[in-house]
């Protein structure tokens, strides 16, 4: 299988702003998990063939990284921290709520695919211990109680995008750090929303 | 002193500091107008090695010494760590998001000096929202002239490439980080070589924190000595403070060092939630051992800290109350450890595994005797002594930084920890 | 000679070379420091952290990874301190938490390092209470390889061989931290020609080989130093073997050749001499057309009579010898004498109609060295795929250009296993070699840059029949032009193990023994034309198959017209099947002698086991035979052979004394002054149609292959490939079935696309049981 035309151009712009194509790995791999939803020994052909690495060799660097999954995943990842931080401050619990919440234990995904429950080391939001992030998008602030309204919202609504700044708003507390203006990106799907996968800024 | 450097603009214009519009209205980009101008490429190393401005990633290191080691063979790189990912530590974050002019303008006039045309921005996965905004910064900095071919019709080019991590802690490190921006596993490389002389793609590259090249603007504009003018000798400049744990006010908090901790925890940070007793708190990220209240009145300094048995490292200060089950904390950190080894030394991958299900089985309730003593024993097989600073058997510092925690709750709590053994008390926060 | 420095290593001053690394430079001075994952041959990568010493230096003692730490003048060094001590015990505790109590049922048990470094330093008892990391048992990564995940140290001695080594990184770490694996892709195996070598540098069981898994333990095994007789490389190996049976060979690392490591076929090809096909007995032709067992005086009675009655008949010129290739130099060397002296033919050939000029292969300009790569500048490589017919040579020229930086050009009909690493690569139809030789030489167009890098010496080439419809005389002009060129040296290069001793040993048309003019006679191609003309009337063949293996297809028509054939051989097959007599002979490992390998080398091969049943050493059934034929020779016994090989001047140095005890494993080169050689015409003549490249793979239907039951299931089936725009002119897709047909005959077979193909040219791997013959002309159709 062979990726759509558009992608394949969009990998060939990848692979084109490093001075190596090798470093294009990290990227691609987030494109191809953006195709199937999750990293399937087909995508990771894919990003060996821009690359010029073997398969295992992509697999290899794939599975070093935490968010590169090899399994399907649910349509929601929902990562609860549980670093020094956030234990202080109730990341267990949140996490357990959470878990309890979406009917999946947490670092497994749901029979019916909507949630992936994770507990995740510091995600950096310790000044709003305990933190939890959607499809990668930070909530800070997070009580048990909010933590089990957040997922009750995502299985309700099933939102096509799920931001920070809404997310923050409807079940956030205290933040790390003002956050200066709202933002309307947000994740599609479980990969961070990070548009151009790691390539420059260059004007297209 | 109430020195402010790398949040004044954020801090005035909280609505849109993270755009150029307001980044160049408040006179950003006109210290690199006047620098490609006047200044040249030795005259900002000589600058900044004056400022004698250390870098804030938690080494410590010189920036000034480290760019003077940079190998003369072309091309050369410029590196941005950040991969932020000490638990505790979120200061990078605030700064990516809400100024990453400053950074980007940074990254420019450090590449001018350093004879870099292609730079790298290396956010670690877990923060898109940072990334895309800095991603957008450098957008806007292409649209106007500051990046691409020619800048500002100097003749001096720049690329930046702004490039995710995916999840590992380990990527702080820097050659780790230069192994995952070549493609490949997250895995620190034998030092020597150092990245200046072969660093990224074997080529000398310098790489630096995101808060050490933010200040870089400041440097230029003012000059080094005034920079070198603020803060105690060996820790000059502002820092950022990350402030978190049982605090009452935790947060960022860009400070001159020299306070007292006492000033840091109670004035700062508003002293301990619900008014309870402060227990201990860890000075510098997951990886440093901890300070009791014997110390409250020592310093915030770089060398102070080392001096007791410490670091400043990232700058992440995490304050454990009165009710802190210290095994469970330390438990915490020694998961993270865990779960963070690279696995390509023997005694981080196989030492920081054993020391969790050590400490999970005491939490559980099914402690030994022999428990302490072993527990120490396989600590000092990752770091032989248990000395500060470390000694290691592993190639990286991942591996004694897991023995922080351990040696830390041994030498102040160890009565808690025994009577846990004894008792064999039921888990807890 | 490389600069010496004195360091102080554990109180005592010793002198060490500068720049090598510290666990090297202990171990030359009699210091063993542990280690798992450092190999010589391999960079250090200091994961194991068991070869941690202490150094001292101006900020105190540390700790440090021998094998990451070069040694400087003065450098104090301790390697067995406390602080070592306990540092190398932690390690070796940490290794052991997760590693199974399987010894007595491990393969590894008794040669294990980690089993002996935990005898030596281990820890009495585990403190280790929890649980150990689990995997399912072992998994097969390939045909040939099994991998059990529980008993691996993760020492990456696998990972970098086949990245950094062998080039083909099939098999890498997976996951990360204390879940880390080595592991396959899912669903590509570890199919490598080297896998082999990877079980062997394991330092643990976690890799073992499918034909030796649970056969023996070490202790049971009998070694003896040889040399693999797989191709003409020339491997040092050691053959072990249990209760007369080999049951594995090792590679051994000497540095002129193989630096340790061995190619899958040479490593596992020993299961066919233990192949239930092999021949134990005589055979004669009866009456009833049959062959039937027989004594060896009734075999040799009626051998020597029927060559005698051709002789009698039609003159000594009417019998010929082909074979010699595989044999060692004292049988190579008692067929000659048999064939040229005894029945006085001057037609033999150890060539098979693949191979090259006589003089080009014995003494050939600018005769160079393997080791000569290691200085290489630039290296020109115009000749076979070196991974599919001289594996470890390959390696050789992939570490020149891939860790020494070497200039590596790259001169081929298709792409080969050199091209990743090659700096230049250049194709061509298999017929427009001459003409594309005047153009390279002259730096025409695209080939100005091919032609600047041949200019920067030290330049090795190395030249072959890239196949088998080429020309052979291209060969030789190539080596002519690389001859010329500045600071060059040549190896001439064909695959046959022996081939070089054989023709050293005379076993060619017009080349006595030692390198000398003789008469001429018939090649292999002429031999085969006069059976089929009666020209030539009785054949003797000596471990050769013509008939499946000239790439002319015709061989097996020829030899069936001859009056009468006897056949010294392993096994039957299509060349002496229809034999007047077959006799059994013993083969590698079977028999003491030397072999010759392509630089010119000697080398002893040893014996282990007992040939079976009746099989006798071929210079035996030679003897035996010349005396039947009314010349008896002083002493049919090898060694006395290989005393009169002494006698030949380029082999003035070798004897076995000096090859036993004298040299060590090097060997010793057969020098000898250059022949005269002359570059001859290149045929220039190609059709309009298509192009037909003829070359070898590794696993083919040899009996190396086919008589081993591990490699017996590897030899692929036989593909045409088409380049994309043939095929879409011929209307033809991957998988279609199209009809080759060529000089010999027609065939149907499956098609691929193959783009790395000139237009107009096809591929056909030879010897997989499809054959057209080897005119480079050929047509193909769509099968209907």
């Amino acid at each position: 299988m062979t990726w759509p035309a558009e992608i394949q151009a969009r990998a060939e712009a990848i692979v084109a702003r490093y001075p190596e194509p090798r470093s294009a790995v990290m990227p691609l791999l987030y494109l191809a998990m953006r195709q199937e939803g999750s990293l399937t020994l087909d995508g990771m052909r894919q990003v060996a063939g821009y690359t010029g690495l073997t398969s295992v060799q992509v697999e290899s660097v794939a599975s070093f990284y935490s968010m590169y999954k090899r399994e399907s995943v649910g349509d929601y990842i929902v990562s609860v921290c549980t670093s020094i931080s956030c234990h202080l401050l109730g990341g267990e619990e949140v996490l357990g709520a959470v878990a309890d919440e979406a009917g999946v234990p947490s670092g497994k995904t749901g029979a019916d695919g909507l949630f992936s429950v994770e507990s995740v080391e510091c995600i950096g939001a310790c000044g709003g211990a305990p933190a939890v992030q959607v499809n990668y998008e930070l909530v800070e602030g997070v009580t048990s109680e909010s933590g089990r309204r957040l997922c009750r919202w995502l299985a309700d609504d099933r939102p096509q995008v799920v931001t920070s700044d809404h997310m923050q708003a409807e079940f956030g507390g205290m933040r790390s750090f003002e956050w200066g203006p709202d933002e309307s990106e947000g994740a599609t799907g479980p990969v961070p929303a990070f548009g151009p996968l790691g390539t420059s800024g260059q004007p297209s | 002193m109430t020195e402010q450097i790398l949040t004044t603009r954020m801090e005035a214009h909280p609505a849109d500091s993270n755009t150029l519009r307001r980044y160049e209205a408040t006179g950003g980009y006109n210290t690199l107008r006047k620098a490609l101008v006047e200044m040249s490429p030795e005259q900002i190393t000589a600058e900044v090695k004056a400022a004698n401005l250390r870098g804030r990633g938690g080494a410590g290191f010189p920036a000034g010494v480290k760019w003077g080691f940079l190998a003369p063979a072309e091309p050369h790189y410029l590196v941005i760590n950040g991969d932020e990912s000490e638990p505790g530590t979120f200061k990078d974050r605030q700064l990516l998001e809400r100024d990453p002019h400053q950074l980007i303008e940074g990254i420019i006039l450090s590449s001018y000096a350093l004879g870099v045309n292609h730079s790298f921005i290396y956010i670690r996965g877990e923060y898109p929202r940072p990334a895309r905004r800095v991603q957008r910064a450098v957008e806007e900095a292409y649209a106007a002239g500051y990046l691409g071919d020619d800048v500002l019709g100097s003749g001096f080019s720049l690329d930046v490439t702004v490039h995710l991590g995916a999840g590992a802690y380990i990527c702080g490190e820097e050659t780790a980080l230069l192994n995952s921006l070549e493609g490949r596993r997250g895995e620190p490389r034998l030092k020597p070589p150092f990245p200046a002389v072969e660093g990224l793609y074997a080529r000398p590259t310098i790489v630096n924190n995101v808060e050490t090249i933010s200040n870089i603007p400041w440097i230029v504009a003012n000059g080094g000595a005034a920079y070198d003018a603020i803060g105690p000798e060996g820790s000059r400049g502002t820092r950022m403070f990350s402030l978190s744990g049982h605090v009452a006010r935790p947060g960022n908090y860009e400070i001159v060092m020299g306070m007292s901790w006492r000033d840091l925890i109670y004035e700062v940070g508003g002293g301990v939630r619900d008014g309870n007793a402060l227990k201990c708190w860890i000075p510098g990220g997951a990886s440093a051992p901890w300070f009791t209240p014997a110390v409250l009145d020592e310093p915030v300094t770089l060398d102070d800290t080392g001096r007791l048995g410490s670091m400043l490292g990232s700058g992440a200060v995490v304050v454990m109350d009165e009710t802190t089950n210290v095994v469970a904390a330390a438990l915490s950190i020694v998961k993270f450890f865990s779960h963070e080894s690279c696995g390509q030394c023997t005694p981080c991958r196989e030492g920081t595994t054993w020391l969790q299900r050590i400490l999970e089985r005491i939490l559980a309730g099914h402690g030994r005797e022999a428990d302490i003593g072993l527990l120490l024993d396989v600590c000092d097989n990752i770091s032989p002594g248990l000395r500060w600073p470390p000694a290691q058997t592993t190639i990286c510092p991942l591996g004694p930084s897991v023995v922080s925690p351990i040696t830390s709750i041994m030498k102040h709590f160890r009565p808690e920890v025994e009577a846990m053994i004894r008792q064999a008390a039921p888990a807890g926060v | 000679m490389s600069e010496r420095v004195k360091i102080t290593l554990d109180g005592r001053e010793v002198e060490v070379d500068a720049g090598t690394l510290l666990i090297q430079a202990a171990q030359d001075a009699g210091t063993y420091v542990p280690r798992f994952c450092w190999h010589s041959r391999m960079e250090p990568v200091g994961k194991c952290r068991m070869c941690l010493v202490e150094v001292e230096g101006p900020r105190g003692t540390t700790l440090t990874t021998s094998c990451t730490m070069s040694v400087n003048d003065g450098m104090v060094v301790h390697t067995a301190s406390d602080t070592v001590r306990k540092a190398q015990e932690g390690v070796l505790e940490f290794l052991l938490i997760n590693h199974p109590l399987d010894c007595p049922v491990c393969d590894r048990g008794g040669e294990c390092p980690l089993q002996d470094q935990t005898m030596a330093h281990g820890p009495g008892e585990s403190r280790y209470v929890e649980e150990k990391r689990h995997y399912e048992k072992p998994i097969p990564i390939s045909d040939l390889v099994l991998l059990d995940r529980e008993r691996c140290i993760l020492c990456a001695r696998c990972v970098r061989f086949s990245d950094e080594i062998s080039g083909d990184p099939l098999i890498e770490f997976i996951d990360r931290g204390n879940y880390t694996q080595v592991n396959t892709f899912p669903d590509e195996p570890f199919a490598s020609y080297f896998s082999g070598n990877t079980v062997q540098i394991c330092p643990v069981g976690a890799l073992t080989a499918t034909p030796y898994r649970f056969r023996a333990r070490p202790w049971d095994l009998e070694a003896v130093e040889s040399t693999c007789s797989g191709c003409s490389v020339g491997c040092r190996v050691s053959v072990q073997a249990s209760q007369n049976e080999i049951l594995r060979l090792l590679g051994v690392d000497v540095e002129a050749t193989n630096h340790g490591w061995l190619c899958d076929k040479g490593r596992f090809g020993f299961q066919h001499l233990a192949a239930p096909e092999r021949l134990t007995t005589p055979l004669l032709r009866g009456d009833d057309g049959e062959l039937h067992e027989a004594s060896w005086g009734d075999a040799l009675d009626r051998a020597a009579a029927g060559l005698a009655t051709i002789v009698e008949s039609s003159g000594e010129d009417a019998v010929a010898g082909l074979g010699g290739s595989r044999n060692t130099n004292e049988e190579a060397l008692a067929f000659e004498r048999l064939m040229r002296h005894t029945i006085g033919t001057p037609h033999l050939d150890a060539r098979m109609g693949d191979a090259l000029d006589v003089t080009l292969l014995a003494a050939g300009p600018r005769r160079g060295l393997i080791g000569d790569l290691e200085r290489a500048a630039t290296i020109l490589v115009w000749g076979p795929d070196l991974k599919e017919e001289l594996p470890v040579l390959f390696l050789r020229v992939r570490r020149a250009a891939a860790e020494l930086g070497a200039t590596l050009v790259v001169v081929h009909p298709r792409a080969n296993g050199l091209d990743s690493n090659a700096d230049h690569i250049v194709r061509y139809r298999p017929g427009e070699g001459g003409a594309l030789l005047e153009r390279l030489a002259a730096g025409e167009g695209d080939l100005g840059g091919v032609r600047a890098a041949l200019d920067e010496g030290p330049v090795v080439a190395i030249v072959g029949r890239t196949g088998l419809t080429e020309d052979s005389n291209l060969a030789g002009a190539v080596a002519g032009f690389a001859a010329e060129l500045s600071d060059s040296s040549v190896l001439a290069v064909s695959r046959r193990p022996n081939l070089y001793g054989a023709v050293d040993m005379g076993v060619a048309p017009g080349m006595g023994p030692g390198r000398v003019g003789d008469d001429p006679g018939r090649d292999a191609d002429g031999i085969l034309e006069g059976l089929g003309d009666g020209s030539v009337k009785g054949l003797v063949l000596l471990g050769s198959d013509p008939a499946g293996d000239h790439p002319s297809g015709t061989a097996g028509r020829a030899i069936s017209q001859a009056e009468f054939v006897v056949s010294i051989d392993l096994f039957l097959n299509d060349s002496n099947r229809g034999a007047d007599v077959v006799l059994p002979t013993a083969g590698f490992a079977e028999v003491e002698g030397t072999m010759t390998n392509l630089e010119g080398r000697v080398q002893k091969v040893n014996r282990l086991v007992p040939a079976p049943g009746q099989a006798r050493p071929a210079n035996e059934i030679l003897a035996d035979l010349a005396h039947r034929l009314g010349e008896t020779w002083e002493s049919s016994a090898a060694e006395s052979l290989g005393a009169a090989i002494s006698t030949l001047a380029p082999y003035a140095d070798v004897s076995w004394q000096a090859l036993d005890f004298g040299t060590g494993r090097d060997g010793i080169v057969a020098r000898g002054s250059e022949l005269e050689f002359s570059v001859q015409n290149v045929d220039k003549s190609i059709g309009n149609g298509l192009s037909l490249h003829l070359g070898r793979v590794l696993y083919d239907l040899g009996t190396a292959v086919t008589m081993g039951p591990s490699l017996a299931k590897l030899a692929p089936r036989p593909i045409l490939y088409l380049h994309p725009d043939d095929a879409a002119s011929l209307g033809v897709i991957k998988g279609d079935r199209v009809e080759l047909t060529g000089s010999a005959g027609s065939a149907v077979i499956d098609a691929a696309l193959d783009p790395s193909l000139a237009a107009g040219t096809v591929y056909l791997p030879f010897n997989l049981g499809t054959t057209v013959g080897s005119d480079p002309s050929v047509t193909v159709e769509k099968a209907t």
